[in-house]
């Protein structure tokens, strides 16, 4: 009797439905090595927290001036914005490092950005080596009078895996030397100051552009973190901060990201380096 | 003209039920295609990364730059903080089931019932935010935790979000006693407290077993919540005012900066895949323990 | 039923009369204060959060839009997408829901069927949202190659509410005597007809009910809507009806967004007027479940409940 058979035929029909709602992705998509402009013009970015200041108040100026284009710009981390870029889920991936292992994203390098070692005040330490930082990331030393400062527990204020922020000051500083996990971890560059702003003997890395008041920025070696010392290379926690396509950008896409790199009365506001100042440059940052 | 229009709503019948038969098996279709696709990619772990499915579930080192991601970190997060909120939730639970089932008069019950209705659609991000904002300064100033953020916090938060369920279920399975057995015991002299304790309990024990079942659900699967507070690092809890990381608050975490085909993301679905086992076994546990009520 | 018959030695044997009524009285306290403390509880918090929030009301911040990197962000386009997703969500799952309810509580007959469409049911239930917003991230984001969109978030949201609309359809049903379905069919209705002139009429109040109840559950939804539905709204037009192609972040995706990514300097603010937002509409959801179902009822069924 055909009512046996219902239930089976039914679910046939119903894979067969799947596959082609399957068939009908975003009609723009090629799925090979470029991923052209959208035909509607909208740009979606995500990434780097870092960055961020930098690509709202751009985004803002562009759709100003270009009233039919819809720019959604939100952070999430470095490793987000190059994951989410390179799985097609959004427009450009904005991020503070180099992605040497996904051939298929195109580089395009905006501005040039320092890091920091920002500490809770009540730490009292104005400078370290870098080998006295080392130690204090990998958790070998535990109280700040050890190293010069007041007597106050240390407390390690990490970023997730998927920070850029995070890759960079373990590049530049930690080399080979594991950073302890035995810390916190906050999510981005934002709340990362204001936990340590909260908790006495904290410590992070961050980026300069997210240094607001109320932390103690350290020299390292002697070196602050000025504009004039990243630029010369002497004071080395930097990186160029990328906003990754998928194969080169065309389109609104590509507009929007040579506007970026006009923007350098946008880029000092928010404390950025203008590339073009740099007198060093680092082919894999 | 009667046989037409009998004929008529005949086959309005019949395409009703396959419209009806079609609903249901998007059902199947759902639940099919998930468990698929979550195996599928959750086992590339093992099958494509060749990482040891022994050394994934009882590893303690979690370091995806050396391919060795050991989830055993967040397996043991994710039991800790559900054994926090179960051994508190659980008999609190219970214990204000009784009294909606038993002692409560009807004023009460229109008060406590609706207080209830709202705690369980509370969204979790609120009780996250409530955690964040309220509890974590308290144990922060209190206690010997740096920066409150915890295994305490998240076990606290926690079973607040479970109460709830085990207080609905456990009212349920009291409610579904039959009378005789109270009023059996009351006729023979006991008090209201020994009903309850010695006849009752018992009785109830399978429905009871359901609803902390059913807690334990909900508290292995939160996420958000317990991702506000409890510190998202990833170490064991070295004391309950620890930070640490479970399955959930570990796939929130680390998922977005995960690319597609890497390590990191096959690892982060395996315990995503790990988590919809559990779900399974709870229910098959559940299943059981219906069965044996009836 | 596996239960424990009091017996006469079992009770009689446990001390003195007065004891037992101590116990007894020191127990019922002991019970009537936990109870009660889930009351305070709820209150206090309630009051915590309006105390904390309410200053943050105002209509700039209601209906103006976020800001990512300076203070003085509003919520408008979050709360517009929290009932745009919401509204799709509802389009599907309601339909495929109750459909599938009627099917299992009216129809079914014992099989394998049946049981596969329970399993099911009962797995989908317990499933994690945030598996669910994996799922949903494999399948409409990287599977589909939609960017993160308003449909990818419904039809997640669907999946995971539909086991509970289900269960509410089949519990309405239920509460519809038999007797009702035997006049129908005897004054010579068919089974359909029964279905959606009798049965469903008199269940309508309960159905409401629990579909706005469930309603209030899916605006509170985060963890399935952030990798389908995305973290930010466009800056020109805020307020796109776009289906697959502009991230759409709700607003209890924007709590979480603003505790734990968002470099604005009025973190708290935000935090706080959302959280508040989000409370009040989960009451004002609580309470209209109960007054339309009671409208609904007492107008199809002429009962009071």
């Amino acid at each position: 009797m055909q009512r046996k058979s219902a239930p089976a035929a039914l679910l046939l029909g119903l894979l067969l439905a799947g596959a082609a709602l399957a068939a009908c992705s975003a009609p723009t998509q090629s799925g090979g090595a470029e991923a052209p402009a959208r035909a509607n013009g909208d740009i979606t970015i995500a990434g780097s927290t870092a960055l961020l200041p930098l690509v709202k108040d751009a985004s803002a100026a562009y759709q100003d001036r270009h009233k039919a284009v819809k720019i959604s710009v939100s952070g999430g981390g470095s490793a987000t914005g190059i994951a989410q870029v390179a799985g097609h889920a959004i427009d450009i991936g904005d991020s503070d490092i180099a992605a040497p292992e996904h051939s298929d994203l195109h580089d395009n390098r905006v501005a040039v950005v320092g890091f920091a070692i920002a500490t809770n005040p009540s730490a009292g330490v104005k400078n370290l080596t870098k080998q006295q930082l080392q130690d204090v990331f990998a958790g070998k030393v535990a109280n700040w009078k050890q190293i010069g400062g007041a007597d106050q527990k240390i407390v390690i204020v990490n970023r997730p895996r998927s920070s850029g922020t995070r890759a960079v000051f373990a590049k530049t500083v930690m080399g080979n030397v594991p950073i302890a996990e035995s810390g916190l971890v906050q999510d981005a560059t934002g709340t990362v100051v204001s936990v340590v702003k909260q908790t006495p003997g904290a410590v992070t890395y961050v980026a300069l552009s997210g240094v607001t008041g109320g932390v103690t920025v350290l020299s390292v070696d002697g070196v602050a973190p000025s504009a004039a010392n990243i630029v010369s290379g002497k004071y080395p926690i930097w990186s160029y901060e990328h906003m990754f396509t998928v194969g080169e950008p065309k389109g609104n896409i590509a507009d929007f990201i040579d506007f970026v790199q006009h923007q350098t009365g946008l880029v000092k506001k928010n404390k950025f380096i203008p590339i073009g100042d740099m007198k060093v440059s680092e082919k894999d940052r | 003209m009667i046989a037409l229009q009998a004929r008529r709503s005949h086959r309005v019948e019949r395409i009703a039920l396959l419209g009806l038969r079609i609903a249901a098996a998007i059902v199947i279709l759902a639940m099919a295609s998930l468990l698929l696709y979550l195996a599928f990619e959750g086992t590339k772990t093992f099958f494509v990364d060749r990482f040891s499915l022994f050394a994934f579930l009882f590893s303690p080192t979690f370091a995806v730059d050396s391919n060795h991601p050991g989830a055993a970190v967040f397996i043991v997060g994710t039991l800790a903080v559900t054994v926090f909120a179960i051994a508190i939730g659980g008999p609190f639970g219970i214990a204000v089931g009784i009294f909606l089932a038993e002692i409560a008069p009807t004023r009460m019950t229109h008060v406590l019932k609706p207080a209830i209705e709202v705690m369980v659609g509370i969204p979790s991000v609120v009780y996250g935010w409530l955690g964040l904002t309220l509890l974590v300064p308290l144990i922060r100033t209190h206690t010997t935790s740096p920066s409150g953020f915890g295994l305490a916090a998240a076990g606290i938060v926690l079973s607040i979000m479970i109460l709830p369920t085990v207080i609905t279920l456990s009212e349920d399975a009291f409610r579904s006693l039959p009378t005789s057995l109270k009023e059996g015991s009351l006729a023979l002299g006991a008090t209201r407290w020994q009903t309850i304790t010695r006849v009752l309990l018992p009785s109830a024990a399978s429905g009871l077993a359901v609803a902390l079942i059913l807690g334990i659900a909900r508290a292995v699967g939160e996420t958000l919540a317990i991702q506000m507070v409890i510190g998202n690092a990833t170490q064991f809890p070295a004391g309950i005012f620890a930070p640490t990381a479970s399955l959930t608050t570990e796939i929130v975490t680390d998922m977005p900066g995960a690319t597609q085909g890497t390590l990191l993301e096959h690892a982060l679905f395996s315990m995503a895949f790990l988590l919809l086992l559990i779900a399974m076994v709870l229910i098959v546990l559940v299943r059981l323990a219906l069965r044996r009520r009836s | 039923m596996a239960v424990t018959a009091p017996s006469a030695r079992s009770v009689a044997a446990t001390g003195s009369v007065r004891a037992r009524k101590i116990t007894n009285a020191v127990a019922t306290v002991i019970l009537w204060v936990m109870a009660s403390s889930i009351i305070v509880m709820l209150a206090l918090f309630v009051l915590y959060m309006v105390y904390l929030g309410w200053h943050a009301l105002t209509p700039a911040f209601l209906f103006g839009t976020p800001k990512e990197t300076s203070a003085g962000g509003g919520i408008g386009p979050e709360i517009f997408n929290s009932f745009y997703i919401l509204v799709l969500t509802l389009f599907f799952t309601v339909p495929t829901a109750v459909a599938a309810g009627v099917y299992l509580q009216e129809y079914a007959r014992p099989g394998t069927f049946r049981s596969a469409v329970q399993f099911s049911a009962e797995s989908l239930a317990t499933i994690p949202s945030i598996v669910m917003g994996l799922f949903g991230l494999l399948v409409f984001v990287y599977l589909f190659r939609w960017h993160f969109s308003a449909l990818g978030g419904a039809l997640t949201l669907t999946l995971l509410n539909l086991p509970a609309l289900m269960r509410v359809t089949q519990e309405a049903l239920s509460s519809v005597p038999d007797t009702l379905r035997e006049a129908s069919m005897a004054l010579g209705g068919t089974k359909w007809q029964t279905i959606t002139r009798v049965v469903l009429p008199s269940a309508i109040g309960r159905l409401t009910t629990g579909i706005v109840l469930i309603a209030g559950r899916i605006f509170g939804e985060t963890a399935a809507l952030i990798f389908t539905a995305g973290l930010s709204v466009p800056y020109n037009n805020p307020y796109a009806l776009d289906l697959i192609n502009l991230p759409h972040e709700t607003l209890a995706v924007h709590l979480w967004y603003t505790h734990s990514e968002s470099i604005v300097p009025d973190v708290d603010r935000i935090g706080n007027g959302s959280a508040l937002v989000l409370l009040i509409m989960v009451l004002l959801f609580n309470v209209a479940a109960r007054v339309l179902g009671r409208q609904l009822t007492k107008r199809f069924t002429g009962r009071v409940s």
